[in-house]
């Protein structure tokens, strides 16, 4: 009871971390996406040398702990005259690993667009543009939506590290009324609620996606 | 850098990856376990266990671990940091690994088992010497992944003050004012670590399947 | 024949996998107006030629006029350079394809499939290709299926809709590379008809096909292929009545 009480006089922090989470969250999906797709189409499209390059950077940058790649951003800022709020550290390293990730999301499921229909917009006389904006990822907006939803938990997840570097967001938040209130639990309880919500809106899109891929290509 | 600081990192990401390794020890067999409670159909565990699943999953693994050490004290278990970080590591990765080991087991050919019991196979002979030995082959893959992600979970665990590879290259920065070298090698050194792991998982795949002809689906 | 007037010339084709010989000294003449079927046994190279018309495989040597206009290389001989691939693609616009397995883009509906390539290569106005492609579905009785996602249709119904996306784009040429092969026995007849009528109306069109009656009923040219050469080339109850050389007579008589 005490413990409800105290989450409820402290709802404005919590909805501070909360809307600090979100922010970041769909800051970076913004950003991540479409250098995503492009990441893609380079390790698909380009010529080899490159893409391997390519490719071994997408690698490596994936077998990085998420949490010290934030400390050299955050660290590595100031050192290149940027003296910025946590926040920006926080959306820059949560992008950076977001975007090698879903890079490799997305070559797969170009790969697993059916090649005779892509053969088919190169015999009508597509060009390649336009082969992938109207062929290529309206089909992958649908087909890949489970791995992209996937992806987009994980990176809900991933920013609750950002606490660490003393950015404000949800679990910071939590921690934040726990330590000053002495009721461990339902600062915490109240943490997972938010975060089990958020997680069930993304797996809400990806259901709903599901139900066009049913409808389109049965 | 100096080598003693170094030193200092690479003790600490030894600690980093030996909590890692302890945790999937239990971790994995736990999440064969709740796999296999799910898949009995007992009525309030089942629900109770997906619900478990569930928030676990949606759970950053940060918040968990400040839950476990925060909780479990008022529950009547005071916990030194590393086992609480033990704790929530194996909770984790067990959440997890249980996905992967339900969805093999749900997919698992049903004449195989419908062949076991005409031959007179109980349901436990039939897990242990059918069923097991080609999940986990067949599984290996998905398995070892989420084994990285542990790793690269780990480090959160710095949170609760224990002394890994995270806090070792923060205080090697807090002692020379100087905090991105530090922290630069903790990334070389684990990220070396993480991607020798992707690289031997890579190898071990394309033996096994080789060897048994394995198609996962 | 001069070059010019052909609508499809073909000289000194030739086409090497991996060193294996698929083509070799295709010269052909196809007159605008004409239906040609391609014919020959497996592995003789029919689909490959047919393919490498709209450049879908690229041949080692030779040219390729459509219409009078080369592809895929430009200048002849020697001085041959690859063609830039937006010049490829305009090129491709003349020439449509109806493939085996149907091709369809599954994302887009009926409409849209016959509609795409209209809209987004030729520049038409939304309005003005849906109506013709509305106009081309009714030609080959698909008028209820417009909306519909191509999941839903049987083969035969695919295919007549990878023929409606063909007629779309107006094309001087329209290439079938065997356009019933992978079609249920009860749904053949439905896409021949379609093909009948479309030769009938004066398309140029050439087709490779297994069908030996339909080739025959439908053809002005038949073109005979075996082992990468052209062997024969002659009207429809030339070749069949009096096949000209042994491979001919062989196949004739097995088929």
């Amino acid at each position: 009871m005490n413990g409800l009480l105290v989450v409820w006089e402290s709802r404005d922090v919590f909805l501070w971390g909360a809307a600090n989470t979100l922010s970041l969250v769909l800051g970076c999906l913004l950003l991540s996406i479409p250098v995503g797709i492009l990441g893609a189409v380079v390790l698909t499209e380009a010529p080899a040398p490159l893409r391997r390059v390519f490719g071994e950077v997408v690698d490596l940058l994936r077998c990085v702990p998420f949490l010290l790649l934030a400390y050299v951003v955050y660290y590595g800022l100031p050192e290149l005259g940027l003296r910025l709020d946590p926040w920006w550290a926080g959306l820059m390293s949560l992008t950076v690993y977001t975007t090698a990730y879903l890079a490799e999301i997305f070559r797969a499921a170009f790969l697993a667009v059916a090649p005779d229909n892509i053969e088919a917009a190169h015999a009508f006389g597509l060009s390649r543009s336009l082969i992938y904006r109207r062929i290529i990822l309206p089909q992958v907006a649908i087909t890949a939506a489970p791995v992209i939803g996937n992806q987009v938990i994980t990176t809900i997840r991933d920013s609750a590290l950002l606490m660490i570097i003393t950015v404000q967001e949800l679990t910071f938040a939590a921690n934040f009324v726990s330590a000053n209130h002495f009721t461990p639990f339902a600062p915490f309880a109240a943490a997972v609620g938010l975060y089990l919500l958020m997680s069930f809106v993304v797996e809400a899109g990806v259901r709903r996606m599901e139900r066009v891929r049913k409808v389109r290509y049965g | 850098m100096t080598w003693p600081a170094i030193r200092t990192i690479l003790d600490g990401a030894v600690v980093t990856a030996a909590l890692a390794a302890v945790s999937i020890v239990f971790s994995l067999p736990l999440g064969l376990l709740l796999a296999l409670l799910r898949a009995s159909r007992i009525p309030v565990v089942t629900g109770l266990l997906a619900a478990f699943v569930s928030l676990v999953r949606a759970t950053p693994f940060v918040t968990l671990v400040l839950f476990v050490f925060f909780i479990l004290p008022a529950a009547g278990l005071e916990l030194e940091p590393v086992p609480a970080a033990i704790v929530a590591l194996t909770l984790n990765t067990a959440a997890f690994s249980s996905e992967i080991w339900r969805s093999a087991l749900l997919t698992f050919p049903r004449d195989q088992l419908e062949a076991a019991t005409a031959f007179g196979m109980s349901k436990r002979a039939t897990f242990i010497r059918i069923v097991f030995p080609q999940i986990w082959r067949a599984n290996l893959g998905p398995l070892v992944s989420e084994v990285t992600i542990l790793l690269k979970c780990t480090p959160a665990v710095a949170v609760i003050g224990v002394v890994e590879i995270t806090r070792a290259a923060g205080r090697v920065g807090a002692e020379t004012y100087e905090p991105l070298p530090p922290f630069l090698v903790a990334t070389l050194i684990y990220t070396a670590l993480i991607a020798t792991l992707v690289r031997g998982q890579r190898v071990v795949e394309r033996r096994i399947a080789r060897r048994f002809g394995l198609v996962r689906p | 024949m001069a070059e010019t007037d052909a609508a499809i010339s073909v000289r000194g084709l030739c086409k090497d996998f991996d060193g294996f010989e698929v083509l070799r000294d295709i010269d052909l003449d196809l007159a605008p107006g004409t239906t040609t079927c391609i014919l020959g046994p497996s592995g003789s190279g029919k689909s490959t030629f047919l393919r490498c018309l709209n450049w879908l495989e690229q041949p080692s040597a030779g040219s390729i006029r459509i219409d009078g206009k080369p592809i895929g290389r430009s200048g002849d001989g020697r001085a041959a350079k690859p063609m830039a691939r937006r010049e490829l693609a305009a090129t491709r616009t003349s020439i449509a394809m109806v493939f085996q397995h149907f091709a369809l883009w599954p994302h887009l509906t009926v409409l849209g499939n016959v509609t795409e390539a209209p809209v987004q290569v030729l520049g038409r106005p939304k309005r003005e290709a849906e109506e013709e492609g509305r106009a081309i579905l009714a030609r080959v009785g698909l008028t209820e299926k417009a909306d519909v996602y191509p999941h839903t249709l049987s083969g035969g119904q695919k295919q007549r809709v990878a023929i409606s996306r063909a007629l779309a784009m107006r094309p001087k040429v329209i290439l079938f590379d065997e356009p019933t092969s992978a079609l249920d026995p009860e749904m053949v007849g439905e896409v021949l008809c379609v093909i009948r009528e479309l030769a009938r109306e004066g398309l140029t069109m050439v087709v490779v096909t297994h069908e030996m009656s339909f080739a025959r009923e439908v053809a002005d040219t038949i073109v005979f292929m075996d082992g990468g050469r052209i062997r024969e080339v002659a009207a429809p109850t030339d070749f069949f009545t009096n096949p000209q050389s042994d491979r001919a007579r062989r196949f004739i008589f097995r088929n």
